[in-house]
């Protein structure tokens, strides 16, 4: 840091030269129209046709809520407002969600939005033919009708109380997309995305960035700033914290394992940190079909020999908050006893005795400093244990097909924030399911996951998630490490960015002072 | 290893001085480097040292200390017994790896100079097509498919120097093969064999060694950028290259944990350069320069 | 000389078909099945047998490889599975970015090397030669990696002078995209010069021992004039090689360079498409790399031939 102040005399007038520094002597926090922001994301995004890429990811997500709109948005205290629905009512049994369109949208293409494009969407998500692998995620609508243009009903086949919360975000299946695009353009679609959103694609160089530009006919062009957002993928953490830094990019997606970084920018006045705890969490499942996890006792051993305090300490300076259930505190879900295993070292090390037979496994992590970084400690943890971890390294992009192809002893995966749990625990549980990763089978778990889908009553419905977390905690089929905590860092000009629900940073609505 | 390179260095010190060119302090010093990185990494699990994997969780980025002379790095694990068992990584790819190159293109150059016409055809194009692929892009796809491991990574590295090895095996004896020794040979009526054993293979090897410890400066280099980004060899095993890429994240809080094994590899590298290079402009003269 | 470029031009033609052999053989050999990743979890056994009747992957691998050759001197290279891009496309995005840095890099390299190899040449044997012959020495000892980083900690991050990673188009706004160049492309001159100015610099003092620079001065020619145009001319021909060949290495070679300042070029591209299984890429562009490289020694040898007489007369 010394050179850097010896040197700031210097720099200035390079700074200068090089930098444009609004000063600006505006009040706090009016909005401010006009500007661009550069936004550094970790991934470089494959496309947006579902039907060609499946999931959005984190980074997709920011684009594609600039782009697209949802029927439905959630506000600070995280109830459904209106976007492209105005209004919606439901039946008695919550099985029939009827929405009422906003007039007047149309497609960044010029297609009028309606209630006939919106039913085309899920039409093509859902149809066998066109084998999407977005399509289980929707797997609890039967079919959406169109009675009138303005009318859309979803026919669920179980009851969900929270579905408008559920499409509030434009993740894969939620985000709107014009049909009269994709029918034009094929297989070409995917990289030329067309929606009703506040900003349009301007330009797109495949591992560069992306322009976004604003969108002259929004129908709430009033609350939308920017003239243009730059979407950059910047997937080594230290070079986009730098960016940061530099003021290449004025915000930045990062997560705990950056801990170092988050809390120099918790420091530094020039920077804020946004963050949001949301439910979930970050898990692991493993495969209960090959050995040694056909044993639920090495099973219970790995849970009991963990440390969350420790690999807190390790990984994120302690910024991680340790997770004992699937929901978390950001949960409506609260359980008084959660079944969760002691942290007990002798015990595993007991348990593993008893089995007998050497553990030996392989564990996938992503090929990145985080996921080797949280791969050696879990290796460490267990090494003590007496089980033996091998790292697998893969791709981001490979787990998902390894996850559901069964190709794996161990997998990360992640239990995303949603409003209500009742989607991720009957997709990650339900027997049959092909998310259902732990290939386990058990009868009074799919009667619990029946009954908390079925039931409107939440009362109720805590019992059932709470006796399901009792019951996958003992089997230990699969666990939990650290609950979700959002995280993106920005210079403390950028305004007005929403709470990060889902973990999305959605920038559409910011403005810069 | 050790003893080999006592006898390289004896054998070019006997040899007369072509140039008038002697060997520097900085020879020595290099030499010294070496036999100390050697014994180190030879000796590593017989030294009293913490594991290398062992981590302190609560004790990350620690400075130095009594327990942990060289501080710990950032999961807690004693980083001097990382930086030792580092150079056993990095020395037993960066060894091996050019052995097999030494050893096929030796091989291959020496009988492509030697028999010449189509054969020493086929050899040359064949390298050709190797060296027309981006080195570290087989690296890794091999790596990424056949699984990481230190095995899988020395023998893809090993192939890749090959070309290498087989260019200068081929020069020699290209150059040797006209000379009058072995002209006499063949006038003598030795077989290939005996011509090839006897009289090429002992000059052509000097040469080749030169070049070998050149090669395993760059295997170290290599190496050590694919474990920086991860993708050498599998962690938890610390070689210099993944030590310096995890302790990039560390860098203004804890610079020492990039640098230490950066200068470790520097130093490395640097004294297999200068003692290849010294060995190489005593071989072949006209060679000066990289 | 016509007869010179048709014999190499019949040696060019089997080694570009054995790099074509060569990569198509390691994409296919690599295990994992492409029909398996490109349906993820909706890879039941029948989809998976109908996606591989559909491309071909059923068939023995000398057909596939035949079709894909047939295929890629068409034009056709085939299509990301991820993105959907063609791989001639997702290469001509990223082909001059990889152009530009390979281009600064070489010049960057020449502007150091070249003077530092007059000057040492110049004054062979002084404190300045030796200073300068042992730095060369060292930095061929500093992986790129390692200077990159070394960069980016002292010019992005602690003076702030420069840009740590990204890239804007040149076409778009020439001055950012050069700044944003600036610490990509020193990192590979750093790693690129000493070789240059060793080579440059044996190669002129060999030279200026000859008889015929002896007579220039003896004639009282002036120094610079010396250098510059008698002793620098020969040794053009080592230069000319050198940086063919490197070019020619640094297009797919960049990788760390590429990866570590966020550069989208053909590296990149190149690791990207392995991490994700991606083989038609992967396949598609090694092709291209692969020919493009050796196109560029043949050139360097049609080059040299035309340079020095007495190659083309065989008797190199």
């Amino acid at each position: 840091m010394k050179a850097g102040i010896r040197s700031s005399s210097l720099a200035r007038i390079f700074l200068v030269a090089g930098f444009s520094v609004a000063l600006s002597a505006m009040p706090a926090n009016a909005q401010k129209a006009g500007g661009n922001i550069t936004v550094g994301l970790e991934l470089d995004i494959p496309g947006f046709d579902p039907l060609k890429v499946g999931v959005y990811d984190t980074a997709a997500l920011t684009a594609s809520s600039a782009l697209f709109d949802t029927l439905t948005t959630l506000d600070a205290s995280g109830k459904p407002q209106p976007k492209l629905a105005l209004s919606w009512s439901h039946s008695e049994d919550f099985k029939t969600w009827t929405f009422k369109l906003r007039p007047g949208v149309k497609f960044h293409d010029g297609t009028p939005f309606n209630a006939e494009a919106f039913k085309a969407n899920f039409d093509r998500q859902k149809d066998p033919a066109n084998k999407c692998r977005c399509a289980f995620y929707i797997s609890n609508v039967n079919n959406i009708q169109a009675p009138d243009e303005l009318t859309v009903v979803f026919n669920l086949n179980d009851p969900s109380v929270n579905w408008p919360s559920l499409n509030s975000y434009a993740n894969q299946n939620a985000a709107v997309h014009s049909p009269t695009a994709w029918k034009a353009k094929g297989d070409e679609y995917n990289r030329n995305p067309v929606g009703t959103g506040p900003y349009i694609l301007k330009s797109w160089t495949a591992g560069d960035r992306m322009i976004l530009e604003k969108n002259p006919d929004y129908w709430d062009k009033d609350k939308v700033y920017f003239d243009r957002i730059t979407l950059k993928p910047l997937p080594d953490a230290q070079s986009r914290f730098a960016s940061l830094q530099s003021g290449e990019v004025d915000l930045v997606w990062d997560d705990e394992t950056s801990a170092d970084n988050i809390q120099k920018a918790q420091k530094d006045p020039k920077l804020t940190v946004h963050t949001y705890a949301g439910s979930g969490a970050a898990v692991y499942a493993l495969n209960t079909k090959t050995p040694p996890f056909d044993d639920v006792r090495v099973r219970q051993a790995l849970v009991m020999a963990l440390d969350r305090k420790k690999m807190s300490q390790a990984i994120t300076n302690g910024l991680s908050r340790p997770a004992s259930n699937p929901y978390g505190d950001g949960s409506w879900v609260k359980c008084k006893d959660d079944g969760a295993l002691p942290e007990d070292l002798e015990k595993a090390k007991a348990l593993i005795k008893d089995y007998g037979k050497p553990v030996e496994f392989k564990m996938l992590v992503t090929a990145t400093p985080r996921g080797r970084t949280v791969g050696q400690v879990l290796q460490q943890l267990w090494k003590r244990a007496g089980a033996n971890m091998e790292i697998e390294q893969v791709d981001q992009a490979t787990i998902p097909p390894r996850a559901f192809m069964r190709q794996f002893q161990l997998t990360p995966w992640r239990i995303v924030d949603t409003a209500d749990p009742d989607i991720q625990m009957y997709a990650n549980f339900k027997t049959g399911s092909p998310v259902a990763l732990a290939n386990y089978s058990n009868p009074e778990l799919d009667k619990l996951l029946e009954h908390a889908r079925n039931t409107p009553d939440t009362a109720q419905r805590i019992d059932d998630y709470c006796a399901i977390s009792r019951l996958i905690n003992k089997e230990a089929i699969w666990f939990w490490t650290f609950q979700n905590t959002y995280y993106a860092i920005s210079t403390a000009k950028v305004k007005g960015l929403p709470k990060m629900y889902s973990g999305v940073i959605d920038v559409s609505r910011a403005w810069k002072e | 290893m050790a003893t080999l390179e006592l006898e390289v260095a004896e054998e070019a010190v006997t040899q007369p001085a072509r140039k008038g060119r002697r060997f520097g302090m900085l020879f020595w010093v290099a030499i010294g480097w070496l036999l100390f990185v050697f014994a180190v990494a030879v000796f590593a699990n017989v030294l009293p040292l913490p594991s290398p994997t062992d981590m302190d969780m609560l004790e990350r980025r620690a400075p130095f200390s009594a327990e942990h002379w060289l501080g710990t790095d950032g999961l807690g694990r004693d980083e001097l017994s990382r930086l030792i068992h580092g150079a056993r990584i990095s020395l037993f790819v960066g060894v091996f790896a050019p052995v097999i190159g030494l050893v096929i293109g030796g091989a291959l150059g020496m009988l492509a100079g030697y028999f010449r016409g189509r054969f020493e055809s086929l050899v040359v194009g064949s390298m050709d097509v190797l060296l027309a692929f981006p080195p570290l892009i087989l690296a890794l796809a091999v790596t990424a498919y056949l699984g990481q491991s230190t095995f899988n990574l020395t023998l893809i590295l090993g192939a890749l120097s090959v070309p290498a090895f087989m260019r200068v095996a081929r020069a020699s004896t290209l150059t040797l093969a006209r000379r009058e020794f072995v002209i006499a040979a063949q006038a003598l009526g030795a077989t290939h064999a005996r011509i090839l054993l006897r009289e090429l293979l002992p000059n052509v090897l000097l040469p080749l060694l030169a070049f070998f410890l050149l090669g395993v400066a760059v295997i170290i280099v290599v190496e050590g950028s694919l474990s920086f980004l991860g993708l050498g060899v599998p962690p938890p095993i610390s070689s210099w290259g993944s030590m310096i890429g995890e302790g990039r994240e560390s860098l203004d809080v804890a610079p020492r944990l990039a640098f230490l094994p950066a200068a470790a590899m520097f130093l490395t590298v640097l004294s297999f350069n200068l003692v290849g290079d010294t060995l190489r402009a005593l071989t072949d003269p006209r060679q000066g320069a990289l | 000389m016509a007869f010179f470029v048709a014999r190499r031009l019949l040696y060019l033609l089997p080694v570009l078909i054995a790099v074509s052999l060569l990569t198509f053989s390691i994409a296919s050999l690599l295990p994992g099945d492409l029909a398996y990743t490109i349906l993820g979890d909706q890879a039941t056994p029948e989809n998976v047998a109908a996606l591989r009747a559909e491309m071909g992957l059923d068939q023995p691998i000398w057909w596939r490889y035949i079709s894909w050759l047939g295929n890629v001197l068409q034009g056709d290279f085939g299509r990301s599975f991820r993105t959907g891009q063609t791989v001639l496309q997702a290469v001509a995005e990223r082909l001059p970015v990889s152009i530009e840095l390979m281009l600064l890099a070489q010049l960057g390299a020449l502007a150091i090397g070249v003077p530092l190899a007059i000057v040492c040449a110049a004054r062979s044997g002084s404190a300045f030669d030796r200073f300068m012959t042992g730095s060369a020495f060292g930095m061929l000892s500093v992986p790129t990696f390692l200077s990159a980083i070394l960069l980016i900690y002292l010019f992005a991050v602690e003076l702030r002078w420069l840009p740590a990673t990204g890239y804007v188009p040149f076409g778009e706004d020439p001055l950012a995209n050069l700044r944003f160049f600036v610490l990509p492309s020193l990192t590979l001159a750093l790693a690129e010069w000493p070789g240059i100015m060793r080579v440059l610099r044996s190669d002129m003092i060999a030279t200026l021992q000859e008889d015929y620079i002896a007579l220039a001065k003896a004639k009282g020619l002036k120094p610079a004039r010396i250098l510059f145009v008698h002793a620098l001319k020969p040794s053009s021909l080592t230069l000319v090689t050198i940086t063919g060949i490197n070019i020619g290495r640094l297009i797919g070679g960049a990788v760390i360079v590429e990866t570590i300042f966020a550069l989208p070029g053909l590296g990149r591209l190149l690791i990207g498409a392995i991490l994700t299984r991606d083989l038609i890429i992967l396949q598609g562009v090694v092709l291209l790399v692969g020919a493009g490289f050796v196109l560029m020694n043949f050139v360097v040898d049609l080059l040299y031939a035309v340079l020095d007489p007495r190659i083309r007369h065989g008797h190199a």
